[in-house]
């Protein structure tokens, strides 16, 4: 017999109103944690060096990239900090956005087999690869600073915008994978227009170049929402100098995204599994 | 009066099906996009108390699973409005969210946090769920190294360890072994005594029969009948068998009669397996065909065959000029060791088994109910001795209309 205390769930043809949806996804956040571990633990699981993997491939990509770009494009030249640590930074936030947006992308299609069958908020789903990278961005922050030292870069007070640049990515990412996911359950096209504009998006983000080495065309960067965030990541690291400009551009950036995905996912939570 | 567990008022799901979708195509609207309404679901009022056990059958394409998916509470209405009132968990087939490289302790702990437990809840009943599954120390193992008995143990195992007040069961039963099923369905019958709502869906009259004793029929998008199983069956195969009449349009042969008739009179829906059935069908003939040859089938509910008999090939008999009618009549007793839905077909073919002149597939169907230990197509009729003692029951398992075996004495011990 149903207690007076017995979830009752009333649909009809409207959507969900706000305060519901949100409360749907706190309630199903042991969801996430649940999904976001098992995404991380089964992505090394069966490697011999595990977890290590997640440690070296930042070091890997970075070390490559540094010891081509400081020979072709003579990119760290005339500044005065250390390449090598410029390019690390830069790398760190770039790693993260573009594994969990990559993935993110196609997390609620992925998943059609449970979605068809239980209910949870469908965003849970595209905010997993996010959440599971959170480890790995925790891990090469570690690694940076460990590094920074051995490259010659004192610690200094600046380090602690470490922080604020990381929440600032974590949020940015979190939002585009929303919009991302929902875009890719309607528009099959989104999964590789994602893929072609990560490539173009790497090299219009100044990550293995000071903004400053584009002379005219460097401000123009500015309106590339992970300008600002790299540049944070810069600044802490390396005293890099950050355009204010860009982090404006990256803030304003994530609200409106967020402010594009909650209405949708909230209005089409329900709806997606139909297309599917 | 308690309120209904699960009320739908009204209920419609409309999709769109546009003819391609694309992103091109929404944002620059050149010319109407070729938009089509399909409703699965229109109209749909129904109403279930608290502790009812209900069947939903109906064919493929009917809106049975847009019906599931509503009551899930994966997709939402176009019109109208549906409450469920406790919480509402899916009996998921087998392996749904399991991870390969996870170890079937931790596939618990995902699996069941999807369903809707807390990580404490999980931990009170792990216990049990590894128990029910039979999994012992393999917990621990990477589900890919599990059998796949283990491994749907262990995913029915969460599932039904769940105890939600309403359960959603979709065909879920139809795999692993008889011993598993029968396991399962002890189960289900104790979730009925401690009053989980269960919405049953099936292709199997069989286990529809054993399981509930309210059945609903969805066809094209609307609930065609709904109220106690056994003539909500019944109406299930009337329909099945009407809807097959355009069979054969241009054959060279047509059926123009059929009729199934149990020896000493009595409904032929359900027809326990010792008695006796005669089919009769009227063929009539288009062309002129010399010693026709005919087939008698039996196919099972999945589509495979179970029996055929035909007539002797080759010896000729007689020839048919067109407009002839030959009237063929079948005996046969449907001593299908394992029941379940069975239904008759007749091929029709030129003397030397050529040429199939008929294939018609919409014979009635019927329903079998098993004998007791027994599964498998046919009743061999085994007897089995363990030390020179008889181990074998001989008692049929019969229906009376009730959610309960009630066996009844059978036939004479065979030697």
């Amino acid at each position: 017999m149903p207690e007076p205390t017995t979830p009752v769930l009333h649909l009809d043809s409207r959507p969900e109103r706000l305060r519901e949806w949100l409360g749907g996804m706190w309630r199903f956040r042991s969801v996430l944690r649940a999904l976001a571990g098992k995404d991380f633990r089964v992505r090394y699981k069966r490697a011999s060096f595990g977890v290590l993997w997640a440690v070296a491939m930042p070091i890997v990509q970075a070390s490559v990239m540094v010891f081509v770009f400081s020979r072709v494009g003579r990119f760290g030249a005339g500044q005065d900090f250390s390449y090598a640590a410029y390019v690390l930074a830069g790398m760190t936030a770039w790693f993260f956005a573009s594994m969990s947006i990559n993935a993110g992308t196609t997390s609620i299609v992925d998943a059609a087999s449970l979605t068809d069958k239980v209910w949870f908020p469908r965003a849970v789903l595209a905010l997993v690869p996010t959440a599971a990278n959170l480890v790995t961005l925790g891990i090469s922050v570690a690694i940076l600073l460990v590094a920074l030292p051995i490259l010659g870069e004192p610690y200094t007070l600046r380090l602690l915008l470490i922080v604020p640049a990381a929440v600032l990515l974590v949020v940015f990412t979190a939002a585009l994978s929303l919009a991302l996911a929902g875009l890719y359950v309607y528009f099959r096209d989104t999964k590789f227009m994602v893929q072609a504009a990560m490539l173009l998006w790497f090299y219009v983000t100044p990550i293995l170049y000071p903004a400053s080495v584009l002379d005219s065309a460097g401000p123009w960067l500015d309106y590339n929402p992970l300008t600002g965030i790299t540049g944070l990541f810069q600044y802490a690291a390396v005293g890099a100098s950050v355009s204010g400009r860009a982090v404006i551009v990256s803030v304003a950036t994530t609200i409106v995204l967020l402010l594009l995905a909650v209405p949708g996912h909230r209005r089409h939570d329900r709806l997606f599994v139909d297309q599917l | 009066m308690t309120p209904p567990a699960v009320e739908l008022a009204s209920v419609g799901k409309r999709y769109w099906r546009i003819q391609e979708r694309s992103l091109i195509r929404s944002l620059v609207p050149l010319g109407k996009p070729r938009r089509q309404d399909l409703w699965a679901l229109r109209d749909v009022d129904l109403r279930i108390d608290p502790g009812e056990t209900v069947g939903i059958i109906g064919r493929n394409g009917a809106g049975k699973s847009t019906l599931l998916r509503l009551l899930a509470g994966v997709s939402q209405p176009t019109t109208g409005s549906l409450t469920i009132r406790g919480r509402i968990a899916p009996l998921l087939s087998v392996g749904v969210g399991f991870h390969q490289e996870m170890t079937g302790r931790e596939n618990v702990y995902v699996n069941g946090m999807l369903l809707g437990l807390t990580k404490r809840q999980i931990e009170t009943r792990f216990h049990d769920i590894v128990e029910f599954a039979e999994l012992g120390e393999f917990i621990d193992t990477p589900v890919k190294f599990y059998s796949s008995g283990m491994f749907m143990r262990l995913g029915f195992s969460i599932a039904i360890h769940v105890d939600p007040e309403v359960l959603l069961v979709d065909e879920v039963l139809a795999v692993g072994d008889v011993g598993f099923q029968l396991r399962c369905f002890d189960h289900m019958r104790k979730l009925q005594r401690g009053g989980t709502t269960i919405l049953f869906v099936s292709h199997s009259m069989h286990a529809v029969h054993l399981l509930c004793p309210r059945t609903v029929f969805v066809n094209k998008g609307g609930i065609e009948a709904d109220g106690a199983t056994e003539p909500t069956i019944a109406r299930y195969h009337e329909l099945l068998a009407t809807e097959g009449e355009h069979d054969g349009g241009d054959a060279p042969v047509r059926v123009t009669h059929r009729e199934l008739e149990l020896a000493g009179g009595g409904r032929v829906e359900v027809v326990d397996q010792d008695r006796a059935l005669t089919y009769r069908t009227t063929l009539r003939f288009r062309q002129a065909v010399e010693s026709p040859q005919v087939f008698f089938r039996i196919l099972s509910e999945d589509g495979t065959l179970a029996y055929s008999m035909q007539t002797t090939l080759g010896d000729s008999w007689r020839a048919y000029g067109p407009g002839e009618e030959a009237a063929v009549t079948v005996g046969f007793r449907p001593a299908f060791g394992g029941g379940g839905t069975f239904r008759i077909g007749i091929v029709v073919t030129d003397d030397d088994g050529r040429h199939v002149l008929l294939h018609d597939q919409s014979g009635p169907s019927f329903y079998v109910p098993p004998r007791l230990g027994v599964s498998g197509v046919a009743d061999l009729g085994a007897a089995i001795a363990v030390d020179g003692e008889s181990r074998t029951d001989h008692r049929s398992l019969r229906l009376d209309g009730k959610v309960s075996w009630s066996a009844t004495e059978g036939e004479a011990v065979r030697s």
